[in-house]
């Protein structure tokens, strides 16, 4: 499924490849254990224990400044690009703490794709912004990276709108269009997890529709894990929902009983409204 | 439903709408009951037509609340125990609405019997209509004060006005095989006592959608009953009455 395997993923081995489907992807594609990262001296997020689930969407709600996005980059080490963050704990992803020093992060991040709030194509055509990435990690003949580029536009229900202008630039496609473009980005690597940092939240309701209906069909493939301020897009499209407050997580269930009846007044208070 | 006020001033004061309009219709309907025992008991005619006249009263309600609830489904997209007790109000409502339209029925029964004299003991429907009474009383206190365990002793409640049933049915059935003369009203009575045990069913399911709103669990789905076998020797001639 993917270019990489975490078990050597090192620099010294950082194009090791798998066959794809000899890889079995685990029931719980991150396990996150007794996880606090500290920005300098902010204590930000406190002791998170929590698994994600294969091929299922988690998403992460609370009030801003919770920790949830902080979480989230972390999945992806991004965290590693400012000084003074640092992480304690574990997230094991593939038989690896992907805190480890001696990761890969370019494999890292080739395996666990990200999208942002604001969609953020690169300034270059609608093709290339897909075989960007793609080429990074892999060496494809012209006729294989043309099926890629159009099998994962196909995915996300964008080919039919941009077939015949593949070449244009990807600044001239609607908001909607172009996130649906950054997630068609973030799959074209094949990673195995993709998240999503509040992706809807600049987009219109039938552009929000649209990404959601992509959300459940890429969960069939990818574990999916989202932060939303949003709590009926949460409704609509988690399996899973993890509450946190304050840089703690304080439930964690089924979005079936988050949503009708949570254990924690905390989250009770929150969901309905009735917090600060 | 939660402690704490709605950020939302609106929206709280639509939620205490709702519970308002609850009250008010369980209310009346406590009254349409009281009002219809007391026209079986006292042969009150005014207390019967009382009972009636408040049918269309309980019917506006129960429109007003299904109209609120679903205003509220739609525009306040409620959640976790809101949304729980807007969907039990939903389902309340009909209860309460059926109850009402039961005590109705029980009054105008109330004024076609014509009793024959000193033959028939009206004692054990009186018993059973102030179980019925006090089970409805409570189930309504549960709405109004989210009181799980209200609901609960209501649940568990069911099964006396379940087994007075099956007694009033065997007692009944007794006076019309002795004397023909009986049958008239006691086929009356019969329904009465039915309609009474179907309030006390209605009253259930409150408690049970009241215990669910307050609490987020189900109570199981078989209520504990007063089986037939348990009450009465079943003859030949004689079928169990179907208290479910």
């Amino acid at each position: 499924m993917t270019s990489g395997t975490l078990q050597g993923m090192t620099q010294d081995s950082m194009m090791t490849k798998t066959d794809p489907q000899a890889a079995k992807i685990p029931e719980v594609a991150l396990a996150v254990r007794n996880l606090n990262f500290y920005y300098g001296e902010n204590h930000a997020l406190h002791d998170i224990s929590v698994d994600f689930q294969a091929r299922r969407v988690t998403a992460m709600i609370g009030p801003s400044g919770c920790g949830k996005s902080t979480l989230l980059r972390i999945f992806n080490r991004m965290y590693d690009l400012y000084p003074g963050q640092r992480a304690t704990g574990e997230v094991m992803f593939d038989g690896r703490n992907i805190l480890d020093h001696d990761l890969d992060l370019n494999i890292l991040r080739a395996r666990v794709g990200m999208v942002f709030q604001k969609p953020t194509p690169f300034p270059m055509s609608i093709y290339d912004n897909i075989a960007f990435g793609v080429r990074l990690h892999e060496k494809l003949n012209k006729a294989d990276m043309d099926a890629r580029v159009q099998d994962v536009l196909t995915r996300v229900a964008l080919w039919n709108e941009v077939r015949d202008r593949l070449n244009a630039p990807a600044s001239g496609l609607s908001g909607g269009q172009q996130q649906r473009l950054c997630i068609a980005r973030s799959i074209a690597t094949r990673p195995e997890v993709l998240l999503l940092d509040e992706p809807t939240s600049a987009l219109d309701p039938i552009s929000t529709a649209r990404i959601e209906e992509l959300l459940d069909e890429l969960k069939e493939e990818f574990t999916i894990a989202i932060v939303t301020h949003n709590m009926q897009q949460a409704a609509r499209c988690a399996d899973q929902v993890a509450f946190f407050y304050m840089g703690r997580l304080i439930e964690v269930d089924s979005a079936d009983r988050m949503f009708t009846n949570p254990k924690q007044q905390q989250t009770q208070d929150y969901i309905t409204g009735r917090f600060g | 439903m939660a402690d704490r006020s709605h950020i939302v001033k609106s929206y709280e004061q639509e939620l205490g709408q709702l519970r308002s309009m609850m009250a008010q219709m369980g209310g009346i309907v406590e009254n349409q009951v009281a009002l219809a025992l007391s026209a079986i008991a006292d042969r009150n005619e005014e207390a019967a037509d009382a009972a009636a006249r408040q049918d269309p009263e309980v019917d506006q309600l129960e429109r007003e609340v299904e109209g609120l609830s679903i205003r509220l489904l739609a525009l306040r997209s409620p959640m976790a125990g809101d949304l729980r007790e807007i969907v039990a109000a939903l389902k309340i409502t009909g209860d309460l609405e059926r109850i009402g339209d039961y005590a109705s029925s029980i009054a105008r029964r109330s004024l076609r019997i014509r009793m024959p004299e000193n033959q028939i003991s009206l004692s054990g429907l009186r018993s059973m209509g102030r179980l019925v009474q006090e089970n409805l009383r409570r189930s309504i206190d549960a709405i109004t004060q989210q009181d799980s365990n209200r609901a609960m002793e209501v649940w568990h409640s069911d099964r006396a006005v379940d087994e007075y049933y099956t007694a009033l049915f065997r007692e009944l059935v007794t006076y019309m095989m002795e004397d023909a003369r009986n049958i008239r009203a006691c086929t009356e009575l019969l329904f009465i006592a039915k309609n009474l045990e179907r309030i006390g069913d209605h009253a259930t399911n409150i408690a049970e959608r009241v215990f669910y709103a307050v609490t987020g669990d189900n109570l199981p789905s078989l209520r504990p009953r007063g089986g037939p076998a348990s009450a009465l020797t079943v003859t030949e001639t004689m079928q169990e009455p179907d208290v479910r």
